[in-house]
């Protein structure tokens, strides 16, 4: 579906990804990590057609850069962190939005029975739908990722980028996402590629895993492969291992024996 | 109450106001002759048999000529404002921000001390050249800020038209300095009037504001993405460069045309939009009719003021909406906001 080879891109001329290549095939939930400021948005901006790049970056064959953004917006979207907002949409309005593309034709736009089935399903599905008449302002970080969310799947894309989509929610929601999006790219001609700071949401929900530190693909393979505790500790300048041992010292009552008392 | 209820609410009261306007001035009208003579010019229906001439020309051919202009210059003003505050994801922006109407009011200024007149449009001379002026300053402003920030962002452009706006008025400056004798003439213009106005000016302007606000309803949606901010927009299939361009041009054309005739009108485009929004929420296809209703009825309540309160002296009309809708507007918005 999406091919990426020897891609360059950032800001100003200057590159914050470089040379990067991977593919993405259809069923595949991509996870990419790395410290901040290691380009993981800018790579999903790139791919979402809203940067420059030099190499090859190709959306089912095509180069994204020949695209026209109504091409593009028919096969990705791109769920990005929180955008502060200063007006009061409805909930239920700011998921319509989602519908631009598939909207009736004719010179003023109009909603059709199609799209309102639709964003109910999905307002249902974010359990949002007693709240669709709530300005979007009032809504807690949480509830605002769930409008966006449900307005990425109104777009029925075949791609979805996530940027960070797990912040703002609690447990319980992040774990129905990463099941929905589980669900949701299963089928046929779908694919996903977040971007995570969870490791263990990225192990256990992400098949592939991409591992970018200063704008290069350090390593990329299967989750298990990749995330082991080395390249971890290498990456992200951390000793996993001791961090862990010395956080189940602290709140696990000692074993038996093993009390020093 | 439904957002298509208060649509037929806001359309009743501004008949309303177009009554009030009709009505109300040095010689009252009572309101039964009013309906007859807009039944009998309108329809051709005969309500009344004895209604004086004199009558049927204050009404129709003063009173009402003059409140139809003012409400298309209200409506034209209120929906220029909501687009750029929507394009730009600023709520104090609005196209003065991006200086038409200091670029209008150079024009009108250059047209007044030369006493230029075109041959084809004749009296239309001074607001075709501040219509121009106008949204020649927008577009070098919006231009400028394009070269400058390739992102096209809200911030950048803002900035540049605020620049653009000193600068001009600086020019004006000059021009009311060295031109002593006309400058009372400048000052009048930008306070704005609808003083002696007639059909003929209505006709010029109507198609225009019909035209602006059909083509605004067409990019409602764009319009409500855009709010969201450029990259949203653009992930959901807004071409947002090309969409900004085209919404920038619309909302400088209604503002630049309504300031031309009529002269520098503040406040109407600001409160507008807000006052809509705190209504019936921020969906720009309830926002920009119902705006354009809110404003032009507005417009005319503030000239029903301007030419009745110290009659037969007419006050600026300009300051009466500043006035009136200073007070209102945050008795509106604070109403709303302790709700919270």
């Amino acid at each position: 579906m999406l091919t990426l080879d020897q891609v360059y891109c950032g800001y100003d001329s200057e590159d914050v990804i470089r040379n990067v290549s991977f593919r993405v095939k259809e069923g595949d939930i991509l996870c990419l990590l790395g410290p901040n400021g290691c380009g993981k948005t800018t790579l999903l901006k790139a791919i979402a057609g809203l940067l420059p790049y030099k190499g090859h970056l190709r959306w089912l064959g095509q180069e994204i850069h020949t695209l026209k953004r109504n091409q593009l917006a028919a096969g990705i979207a791109l769920m990005s962190q929180i955008s502060e907002t200063y007006f009061e949409y409805s909930v239920y309005d700011t998921v319509m939005l989602g519908r631009y593309l598939h909207g009736k034709k004719g010179f003023l736009p109009s909603i059709s029975d199609e799209d309102r089935v639709m964003v109910r399903k999905a307002l249902e599905e974010v359990e949002l739908w007693r709240e669709r008449e709530h300005p979007i302002t009032q809504l807690s970080g949480g509830q605002l990722q769930r409008v966006f969310l449900a307005r990425t799947f109104v777009q029925e894309p075949k791609l979805i980028l996530l940027d960070e989509p797990t912040n703002h929610l609690d447990l319980k929601y992040q774990l129905e996402l990463m099941e929905r999006l589980s669900v949701w790219s299963k089928q046929p001609g779908r694919a996903v590629i977040g971007v995570f700071h969870d490791l263990n949401l990225a192990m256990q929900f992400a098949e592939k895993v991409i591992i970018l530190d200063q704008g290069q693909v350090v390593l990329q393979g299967p989750t298990g492969q990749v995330l082991q505790d080395s390249m971890i500790s290498k990456v992200f300048d951390v000793d996993v291992l001791n961090y862990m041992q010395s956080s189940l010292k602290k709140w696990l009552p000692p074993l038996e024996g093993n009390d020093s008392r | 109450m439904k957002n298509s209820s208060k649509l037929g609410g806001m359309i009743t009261l501004s008949l309303l106001c177009f009554l009030a306007a009709a009505c109300i001035g040095s010689v009252a009208i009572p309101a039964k002759e009013a309906l007859a003579v807009i039944a009998q010019r309108l329809f051709g229906i005969s309500l009344l048999r004895d209604v004086e001439p004199l009558t049927q020309t204050i009404v129709w051919d003063l009173r009402l000529a003059r409140a139809s202009l003012a409400f298309l210059v209200g409506a034209s003003l209120a929906v220029s404002g909501t687009v750029m505050q929507s394009v730009l994801r600023n709520p104090l922006a609005s196209s003065y921000t991006l200086g038409v109407s200091s670029g209008a009011s150079l024009g009108a200024a250059l047209i007044i001390i030369s006493g230029f007149s075109l041959p084809i449009v004749g009296a239309f001379t001074l607001p075709l050249a501040g219509l121009l002026t106008g949204l020649l300053t927008v577009y070098l402003a919006v231009a400028m800020a394009s070269r400058v920030d390739k992102g096209f962002s809200g911030n950048t452009i803002v900035l540049t038209g605020m620049v653009f706006t000193l600068f001009v008025n600086a020019l004006l400056t000059l021009v009311a300095y060295f031109f002593p004798n006309r400058t009372r003439h400048i000052l009048l213009w930008q306070m704005g009037s609808f003083a002696l106005k007639d059909w003929g000016t209505v006709r010029v302007l109507l198609p225009i504001a019909i035209v602006g606000l059909l083509f605004l309803m067409r990019y409602a949606r764009e319009l409500d993405m855009l709010t969201f901010g450029e990259e949203q927009a653009a992930v959901m299939g807004v071409e947002t460069r090309r969409v900004k361009w085209i919404l920038m041009f619309l909302a400088a054309a209604l503002t630049g045309s309504a300031v031309s005739f009529a002269g520098v009108i503040g406040f109407i485009d600001l409160i507008s939009p807000h006052v809509v929004r705190r209504w019936v929420g921020a969906a720009h296809r309830w926002v920009l009719p119902l705006s354009a209703l809110f404003g032009g009825s507005f417009m005319v309540l503030a000239d029903i003021v301007a030419r009745t309160v110290i009659s037969p002296t007419e006050l600026p009309v300009g300051a009466i909406t500043a006035l009136l809708g200073g007070p209102f507007f945050l008795y509106v918005y604070f109403q709303k906001r302790r709700r919270y």
